[in-house]
């Protein structure tokens, strides 16, 4: 029966068999780490304050029909078509667009009540990882390492000095201390999550166009 | 005992086939696929998917429909809803026999 089970969880994992789904998701985190660092670094009423909707949608956008694009110029033709089942696409992008809308929203509320985010943002990045493990890392090996970096570097910032996060976001937008602290954080996290992602998904992306071919067209 | 014996008895042979389990399997958990996706997946021929598929699409369990991506063309494979019955009643089935 568990054979029967893990062939249920294959359609799952091939959908970052390319590496697509970390590449979408370090855009995402490097795309927001950009707009923060903008955002904290200029004045309370430049442009950058008031495009982050924009910026969320215009995101979305690139990594869905460039994700698109990827999958039908590449890995269709290598390893065939998948229509995932529409229950679980609609789950998946709920939990896509909440996650990435959970990093402003967390910001502001943050920013407002001036909550210590040290400790919450460190259990985010743990969770993080734990969905990463279980989702992306579980069917390949060296993934793990991409695990454990990013549980480190959760750990790491947990214990940075305040100065230190402060002074990543330390400019007129982020004055308040509490509030640099959190945009830091943030925007640390952000940094160092879509990095990790992006080296991960590209590793994955040149293994799988170095290790498959398309078949000759009679073959299909 | 004889109740479990006539429970393996009564498991649905067309898809108790090892080959034809891993089909129905791979596509219950998608809306569809193309035939190269299950060849890449279950790492058959492509004459021994083929005949697998046909044994399925004769029992009513895969509807299989010949389209084009571009200019190349392509086929199409996903599970009847008698196919999803019959795999939900297989896998039932099962776990009472084990």
């Amino acid at each position: 029966m568990d054979q029967v089970g893990s062939l249920l969880d294959r359609p799952r994992f091939y959908y970052n068999i390319d590496g697509m789904a970390e590449l979408g998701g370090s855009v995402t985190c490097l795309g927001y780490a950009l707009l923060l660092w903008l955002q904290t670094h200029s004045s309370a009423n430049s442009v950058w304050h008031r495009i982050s909707i924009f910026a969320f949608v215009g995101l979305m956008l690139v990594i869905h029909y460039g994700t698109k694009a990827i999958k039908t110029h590449i890995t269709y033709p290598r390893t065939g078509f998948v229509e995932y089942r529409k229950r679980y696409r609609r789950l998946t992008t709920i939990i896509a667009g909440a996650l990435a809308a959970l990093v402003p929203v967390g910001l502001v509320i943050g920013s407002r009540r001036h909550w210590d985010i040290t400790t919450p943002a460190s259990l985010m990045g743990l969770v993080f990882a734990a969905a990463y493990a279980y989702q992306i890392a579980r069917p390949v090996r060296w993934k793990w390492v991409v695990v454990w970096a990013m549980t480190l570097g959760s750990l790491v910032i947990a214990f940075l000095p305040a100065d230190v996060l402060g002074a990543l976001a330390n400019d007129s937008s982020a004055a308040h201390p509490v509030r640099a602290k959190l945009a830091g954080t943030i925007l640390l996290y952000l940094t160092i999550y879509g990095t990790i992602l992006l080296i991960s998904g590209g590793i994955s992306l040149w293994l799988y166009v170095r290790h498959t071919q398309a078949p000759a067209r009679e073959d299909q | 005992m004889n109740q479990r014996i006539r429970t393996i008895a009564d498991l649905d042979r067309v898809i108790h086939e090892p080959g034809r389990l891993m089909i129905v399997a791979l596509l219950f958990a998608v809306d569809g696929s193309d035939f190269l996706y299950l060849q890449h997946e279950t790492g058959m021929n492509k004459g021994t998917l083929s005949s697998h598929l046909s044994r399925l699409e004769e029992a009513g369990y895969v509807e299989v429909s010949k389209t084009y991506r571009g200019k190349v063309p392509q086929t199409l494979l996903c599970l009847t809803s008698a196919g999803r019955k019959a795999f939900e009643q297989y896998r039932r089935k099962l776990k009472e026999a084990l």
